[in-house]
C-alpha cells in the first residue's frame, strides 16, 4: 500500500499541537522514554528495537514457503544438514503472532531418527503484545516438569534466519475448547459444558498454584531481571506497561493517567516473587476431550518474575469467564466458582490469596488489556505492521467496556 | 475513539489484499473480479474521505453562487417567480449551514487529542503533588467524565457485541447533540 490515508489528519494534528510524532519516533525520545520509564533489560531491549524499526515499511504478507527456508536456515544452524522438513501448513493463533504447523524428520540427539510435528512461532513486524522470543524459550524451559508444555527447541531470538524473530516447540496433542463450543477472539468467552468443567477447573487452579510456588532461581533465566521480595517487581512492571502506553497510544484517555498515578501510590509490596504466567486463562491451555487432562500451556510470552495476584486477579475477570447455568454463579474460565478457584490454587501453592492485593492487580491487569487493544492495536494497525491489521483494529473497540470496568474499580478505591 | 473509518478501512484493503484475495478461487472469475472492484472501491474511499467534508463545502459554496446568478436572472420574471421563491428559501438555508460549517473534521480531531494530551499530562502531575483531598476531587472529576464519554464510546461500538447488557445502553443518535 501507498501513503496511508490516516496521515492527513495526523498530520494536522502534528502541526497544531507540536505532539511526538510516534509513527517515526526520534533518538532522542526514545532515550528520554528509556530514562523516565526504566525497565527490565530485555523488555527494554524488545521496545526500543520496536521503536527504531516502526517508521520502516509495514508488514509484507509472508509465504509458507518463505518461513519453511527460514526453519531450514535456522536448523543448519543448530543440526547440520541431516533433517527433512514436509508438510507446513498455517496454524490460527491469537492476534499478536503468525503460527505454522510443519513436520521434521531429524536425528534427534539421545533418540536417534525421529519424525516430530512442530510449530513456530514468529512475531509481525510490530505486535499488539511486543515481547521477547528470548523470555518465552526460557520461561518455557524453565518451568517444564512443573505444568504440561510445550517442548521448545529452537528460538531465533533476533530474526537472523526467519523474517522476524521466532521460536520453535513441539505440536502438542489438544484442543483450547470443547469441540461442541463456541468462543470469541483467542478464546474469550469459551463454554465448557457441565461434565468438563470438575476435571479441567482443578486442574485449572492446581497447575497456577505450582507455577506460582515453583523455585526459578536455579533456572536459566538470564533474559529476566531477578527482583527482590518488596516493590522492585511491581514498580518495574509498571514502568513497562506505562512506557508501553506513551509509545503507542495515540488519542490519550485522562482515566488511564488517573488510573496509572493510583497504582504508582499504592504498590504493595511482593511477599514471594513467582513466575507469573502473564496471561492465564481459558483459551491458552490445551486438553483432550477424552480423558479431560490439560496437555500444554501456552502463550508465555507476558511472563515476568513478579506477584502471584497478578495471575490471579487475571485468571479471575469476568470477561474471561462465564455464568453458570443458574445465571448467578460466575465461573472463573467457565470453569469453576470464584471462591472454589481460590481454595484449590491455596492448597496447591501453598501461598495465601490476599484480597487488597488481589484488587490492586484487578485494576492493573485491566489497564494492561486497555492499553493492549486500544493503544498497542491502534498503533500497530495504523502503521500497517501485522499480519491481521483488521482484527487488531477491530479489537480497539473492546476498550470502552474494559474502561468502563477500570472506571467503576476505581470510584471504588479513590 | 479509535476506530475512526481511516483506520478500519485502511485494515480491510489489506486483509483484503493480503489475505482474502490471494485465496479467492483462480477459476471463478466474478468472485476475482468482484474481490478487486472491492478493493478499488475501499482504496478510493480511503484515499477521498479526508477530504469529504472540504468538497460538500466547496460544493456548497459553488451552487450558492450559481443560485444567486440564476436568481438575478429571474428577478426580471414574474411568470417565473414561483420556481425562484422556493429558491431563496434554500439559498437562505444553505448559506447559514455554510456560515456554521468552518471547523473540519480533522481540526475537530486536532482539538480533542490537543486537549486529551494536556488533561493527562495534568492529571498525572496532579495525582503525584496533590494532597489526599485533591486527589479525591481530581478522582472524581476524571471518573465522572469518563462516564459520560465512555458511554457514549460503548453505544458507538455496541454492534461488535462486548457489551454484557447492550440492551441498557442508551442509542447513540439519542447521546449526540
Amino acid at each position: 500500500m501507498g501513503k496511508r490515508c490516516g496521515l492527513a489528519a495526523e498530520h494536522r494534528v502534528s502541526a497544531a499541537v507540536s505532539r511526538v510524532d510516534k509513527n517515526h519516533p526520534s533518538e532522542e525520545w526514545i532515550a528520554t522514554l528509556r530514562q523516565r520509564l526504566p525497565c527490565e533489560a530485555e523488555l527494554d531491549r524488545i521496545l526500543t528495537r520496536k521503536l527504531r524499526r516502526r517508521a520502516g515499511p509495514p508488514f509484507a504478507s509472508v509465504r509458507l514457503e518463505t518461513l519453511v527456508a527460514g526453519v531450514d536456515a535456522l536448523l543448519r544452524s543448530e543440526l547440520g544438514d541431516d533433517f527433512t522438513i514436509s508438510a507446513a501448513s498455517w496454524l490460527s493463533g491469537g492476534a499478536s503472532k503468525l503460527q505454522m504447523a510443519f513436520t521434521l524428520q531429524w536425528h534427534r540427539p539421545r533418540l536417534g531418527p525421529t519424525t516430530s510435528r512442530m510449530v513456530l512461532r514468529m512475531e509481525p513486524s510490530e505486535s499488539i503484545t511486543e515481547t521477547s522470543r528470548l523470555r518465552e524459550y526460557q520461561i518455557i524451559k524453565a518451568c517444564a516438569g512443573v505444568v504440561p508444555l510445550p517442548e521448545v527447541h529452537w528460538v531465533d531470538a533476533d530474526g537472523s534466519f526467519l523474517p522476524y524473530p521466532a521460536i520453535i516447540y513441539g505440536f502438542v496433542e489438544g484442543t483450547p475448547k470443547p469441540s461442541a463450543s463456541s468462543s470469541g477472539v483467542s478464546g474469550v468467552g469459551t463454554f465448557f459444558p457441565p461434565a468438563m468443567r470438575g476435571a479441567l477447573g482443578a486442574q485449572f487452579a492446581e497447575q497456577l498454584g505450582r507455577i506460582h510456588a515453583f523455585d526459578w532461581r536455579a533456572s536459566q533465566l538470564s533474559a529476566f531481571d531477578k527482583p527482590r521480595p518488596g516493590f522492585d517487581a511491581v514498580t518495574w512492571d509498571l514502568n513497562h506497561w506505562e512506557r508501553v502506553w506513551e509509545e503507542d497510544v495515540n488519542e490519550d484517555v485522562p482515566l488511564i493517567r488517573l488510573a496509572f498515578a493510583w497504582l504508582r501510590a499504592n504498590m504493595p509490596p511482593v511477599d514471594h516473587v513467582s513466575v507469573v504466567h502473564g496471561d492465564y486463562r481459558t483459551g491458552n491451555f490445551l486438553f483432550t476431550e477424552h480423558d479431560q487432562r490439560i496437555t500444554a500451556w501456552l502463550d508465555w510470552e507476558m511472563a515476568y518474575l513478579g506477584d502471584r495476584h497478578g495471575d490471579l486477579a487475571w485468571a479471575v475477570k469476568s470477561l474471561l469467564g462465564g455464568m453458570a447455568e443458574d445465571g448467578k454463579t460466575f465461573l472463573v474460565g467457565g470453569l469453576m466458582p470464584r471462591q472454589e478457584f481460590f481454595a484449590a490454587y491455596e492448597r496447591a501453592s501453598g501461598l495465601p490469596v490476599i484480597p487488597k492485593v488481589l484488587d490492586y492487580y484487578d485494576i492493573f491487569g485491566t489497564l494492561k488489556i486497555v492499553a493492549i487493544c486500544i493503544a498497542s492495536g491502534y498503533r500497530a494497525a495504523r502503521n500497517g505492521k501485522t499480519h491481521q491489521d483488521v482484527l487488531v483494529a477491530w479489537l480497539t473497540g473492546i476498550s470502552y467496556s474494559l474502561l468502563e470496568d477500570l472506571r467503576v474499580k476505581l470510584e471504588a478505591v479513590l | 475513539m479509535e476506530l475512526r473509518p481511516a483506520l478500519a478501512l485502511d485494515s480491510v484493503i489489506k486483509a483484503m489484499t493480503d489475505v482474502v484475495l490471494p485465496a479467492v478461487d483462480p477459476h471463478n472469475k466474478l468472485a476475482q473480479e468482484q474481490a478487486r472492484l472491492v478493493i478499488g472501491v475501499l482504496g478510493l474511499m480511503a484515499k477521498r474521505l479526508p477530504l469529504l467534508y472540504r468538497f460538500e463545502r466547496d460544493e456548497l459554496s459553488r451552487v450558492l453562487i450559481l443560485a444567486a446568478h440564476l436568481d438575478g436572472q429571474a428577478a426580471r420574471l414574474p411568470a417565473v417567480q414561483d420556481a425562484a421563491q422556493p429558491l431563496r428559501t434554500a439559498v437562505a438555508s444553505a448559506q447559514d449551514v455554510l456560515d456554521r460549517a468552518r471547523a473540519e473534521p480533522a481540526e475537530l480531531e486536532a482539538a480533542n487529542f490537543e486537549l486529551r494530551t494536556h488533561i493527562s499530562a495534568l492529571v498525572s502531575a496532579l495525582y503525584t503533588h496533590a494532597d489526599e483531598a485533591t486527589r479525591k476531587s481530581l478522582g472524581a472529576t476524571v471518573t465522572a467524565h469518563a462516564k459520560e464519554q465512555l458511554l457514549r464510546e460503548r453505544a458507538w461500538h455496541v454492534s461488535q457485541g462486548w457489551e454484557s447488557d447492550a440492551a441498557s445502553l442508551p442509542s447513540i443518535e439519542s447521546l449526540l447533540p
